[in-house]
């Protein structure tokens, strides 16, 4: 199968993000509606909707025509993602009202206080989680597809 | 194709095109030993187990966030 490999590599990608979104828009209109936590929903989804599936497809798609030349394992690749993703999704919630920079630390939603200590190990717990995903979810969706 | 189609230049020709872009098949088109049965061993083979790496990497990953479940709201936005 040598069809549109771009293409099948992009919907490998998007898949798990598309998968876990209702599950989150749930989890934020819980919070919103019955717990009544002050959240902007509205703001909050903008990055999971728009921009993590997007981006997941396009990494795939990365990882596809840089794997000919470098052969690095899948999983090293998606742990690098948060390093992209992690700025981009900071700024556009600053911008949006979803992220304000306190005293000791970082106000996600208005409610969540991450001390600016956390910032870092936060960032690493990211890679290794997305380093597990993209191992073993991407990358078998890679091969179902016949991507990789 | 009857007599006349040989006698037709235009068929000639036609064939001759179709001779040159589809070339023909010969015996060193052929695999040089049977392939199926490693096809089957292949089929057969078990998956590779998960390294004791990731197992105690998922295991940290699931203790930080019982530690830490103010993240997993952050955790999602990410996702």
């Amino acid at each position: 199968m040598n069809t549109h490999p771009y293409l099948r590599a992009y919907l490998a990608g998007i898949f798990l993000p598309t998968l876990v979104l209702p599950i989150i828009l749930t989890v934020f209109i819980v919070a919103r509606i019955v717990i009544q936590v002050p959240t902007p929903i509205e703001q909050v989804m903008i990055f999971p909707m728009a921009i993590v599936p997007s981006l997941f497809g396009l990494w795939n798609m990365l990882y596809l025509e840089s794997h000919t030349r470098m052969h690095h394992p899948i999983g090293l690749h998606g742990a690098v993602l948060p390093l992209l993703m992690a700025p981009i999704g900071a700024l556009l919630a600053t911008h949006l009202n979803v992220l304000q920079f306190g005293s000791s630390g970082l106000v996600w939603f208005q409610v969540c206080s991450v001390p600016y200590a956390l910032v870092l190990p936060g960032l690493l717990f990211a890679m290794a989680a997305y380093y597990l995903v993209w191992k073993y979810i991407v990358g078998n969706l890679n091969q179902v597809l016949g991507v990789a | 194709m009857n007599v006349h189609d040989e006698d037709n230049p235009e068929m000639e020709r036609m064939k001759k095109l179709l001779r040159q872009s589809v070339p023909p098949l010969g015996a060193g088109d052929e695999p040089e030993r049977d392939l199926w049965p490693a096809m089957l061993h292949r089929l057969d083979r078990k998956p590779a187990a998960t390294p004791w790496f990731d197992w105690a990497l998922l295991a940290g990953l699931v203790g930080a966030v019982v530690v830490f479940p103010s993240a997993i709201p952050v955790l999602l936005y990410y996702l």
